[in-house]
């Protein structure tokens, strides 16, 4: 009895584990995607609203999820708090801070980073280029993403079961 | 008032000027921020640089010197970390910030086809602090009035004599119905964002509850603008001067609208010779000039003129209160 008991268990956390590794699959692509948004709205907010990037990312912070919501959120209290220090050190704190929190990868952490680099520093011709080439290269990360849901999603979840099941043989 | 000034100072220069004595703080007109060059402080009277002890001094070799690391972080907080919505305010080289203040930039100017299209390197810095005195204007408005009825008036005076205070001032007053006066709707077209001091088109100042403002227009087209859409019974415009000026003048006036305005000159003689002023001169078009000076602190009237530049009323050279 108490064996049979053993083996659900290891059984039943293998399986679990399995899909845990799975939902990051699954959950990278969609928060790449709330990044893509997000990064729209900014656009609009610099071509037409011509707000300020406080006022952007805070306004983007009230709008999306989390973790995205997170992110722009911290980097509004970097850049009003850390009394003048460059735009670049505010947000590049704030995508470090924020991204073991997120399901998100360390080749689209590289692109928000680089984004950081010219935050702010020029007139809105090149910030609206910026933004919009960032936005591409995250579309980019997005289908490798995908890609890799597809390929890892169902293989992440029957493997946690079988690693489970070859287990609970060995053992018994 | 102040704080406002402080908040947009990096922390290091935010300390020395905070350490000034009260006296001097409340005096200060100008804090001038030059990269590597002296941390300068001016006051009506004279100019002082500031130690790294926060003291004041006269010998330059004693002063702070701004790095290049406090001019960018200034930059930064002027423009909130997004200097694309400076860009316009690049273009002028100055900024209005909250409280009316205003910062006047200098560096390297990016030059497109022979006309300016933004500043780089800034590493300069002229915070003009703005103190508004109510009340400057009150022992003029007794010789705005002819026979009961309103004129209008032209300002004349050399920089820095206060004759902006003095428009904004009328402004208020007229607004606002003060000195038994009949409460009128007042225009004010503020091209360089000085007579308002407006951020995001709301007005710093205080120019009155029955005032519009429209913050960095052109001056004639804003005028007719106002005219057509407003409906003032006062413009209020700084510093008229080019030919559509005085064209947006007599549009104005003809329309029945009051105009109050300056000009820049020492005396009345200077004003006329002056081509458009001088043709608004001889139409009549100002029936009261009032003339300022520095002769006894900012503000000193020297003087109120009819259309045919007699003297009106028994005017003592008086300073008024400021």
């Amino acid at each position: 009895m108490l064996k049979l008991i053993g083996a659900v268990l290891v059984l039943f956390s293998t399986t679990l584990t399995g899909f845990r590794m799975a939902r990051r699959y699954a959950e990278r692509p969609r928060q790449i995607r709330q990044l893509r948004q997000s990064l729209s709205l900014l656009e609009t907010d610099i071509s037409y609203g011509s707000r300020t990037l406080v006022d952007a990312f805070g306004f983007i912070a009230k709008r999306e999820r989390e973790p995205v919501a997170t992110l722009f959120s911290t980097c509004v209290r970097y850049l009003e708090t850390l009394d003048g220090a460059s735009t670049y050190q505010c947000w590049k704190r704030a995508v470090e801070e924020t991204w073991p929190h997120t399901a998100m990868k360390t080749p689209e952490r590289e692109v928000m980073v680089d984004f950081g680099k010219n935050l702010g520093l020029s007139d809105r011709q090149d910030q609206l280029q910026h933004v919009r080439m960032t936005i591409a290269n995250l579309e980019v990360e997005e289908h490798h993403a995908r890609d890799e849901q597809m390929r890892y999603e169902k293989m992440c979840k029957t493997l946690g079961f079988l690693a489970g099941a070859l287990l609970v043989i060995l053992m018994i | 008032m102040f704080h406002r000034v402080l908040g947009v100072l990096p922390l290091s220069i935010r300390n020395l000027i905070e350490s000034l004595p009260t006296s001097e703080k409340d005096r200060l007109e100008e804090i001038r921020i030059r990269q590597d060059r002296p941390l300068e402080v001016m006051t009506t009277e004279t100019s002082r640089f500031v130690t790294p002890k926060g003291r004041l001094t006269r010998e330059p070799r004693e002063a702070y010197r701004p790095s290049r690391e406090d001019c960018r972080k200034m930059l930064n907080l002027i423009s909130n970390h997004s200097l694309y919505v400076l860009e316009e305010e690049l273009k002028r080289g100055y900024v209005t910030i909250e409280g009316g203040h205003r910062i006047g930039l200098a560096g390297k100017v990016v030059v497109e086809e022979g006309r300016v299209k933004h500043l780089r390197d800034v590493t300069g810095f002229n915070v003009r602090i703005a103190r508004q005195i109510p009340g400057v204007a009150d022992a003029l408005i007794p010789y705005l009035f002819h026979g009961g009825r309103m004129e209008n008036v032209l300002i004349v005076s050399p920089p820095q004599c206060g004759k902006t205070t003095l428009l904004r001032d009328l402004a208020r007053i007229f607004s606002a119905g003060d000195k038994g006066l009949r409460p009128r709707k007042v225009g004010i077209v503020d091209e360089r964002s000085e007579l308002a001091g407006c951020v995001q088109g709301i007005p710093q100042h205080d120019v009155g509850p029955r005032t519009d403002v429209l913050d960095g227009c052109p001056k004639a087209e804003g005028m007719m603008m106002m005219i057509r859409s407003m409906s003032p019974d006062i413009l209020v415009v700084d510093e008229i001067g080019r030919r559509e000026d005085g064209e947006a003048v007599y549009e104005a006036v003809h329309a029945g609208v009051h105009v109050f305005t300056t000009a820049h000159g020492r005396s009345l003689e200077e004003v006329c010779r002056r081509p458009t002023l001088s043709q608004l001169a001889r139409d009549g078009v100002f029936n009261r000039y009032i003339l300022l000076s520095r002769r006894r602190g900012p503000g000193t009237v020297e003087g109120v003129f009819d259309r045919s530049f007699r003297r009106v009323g028994r005017m003592e050279v008086a300073r008024s209160p400021c």
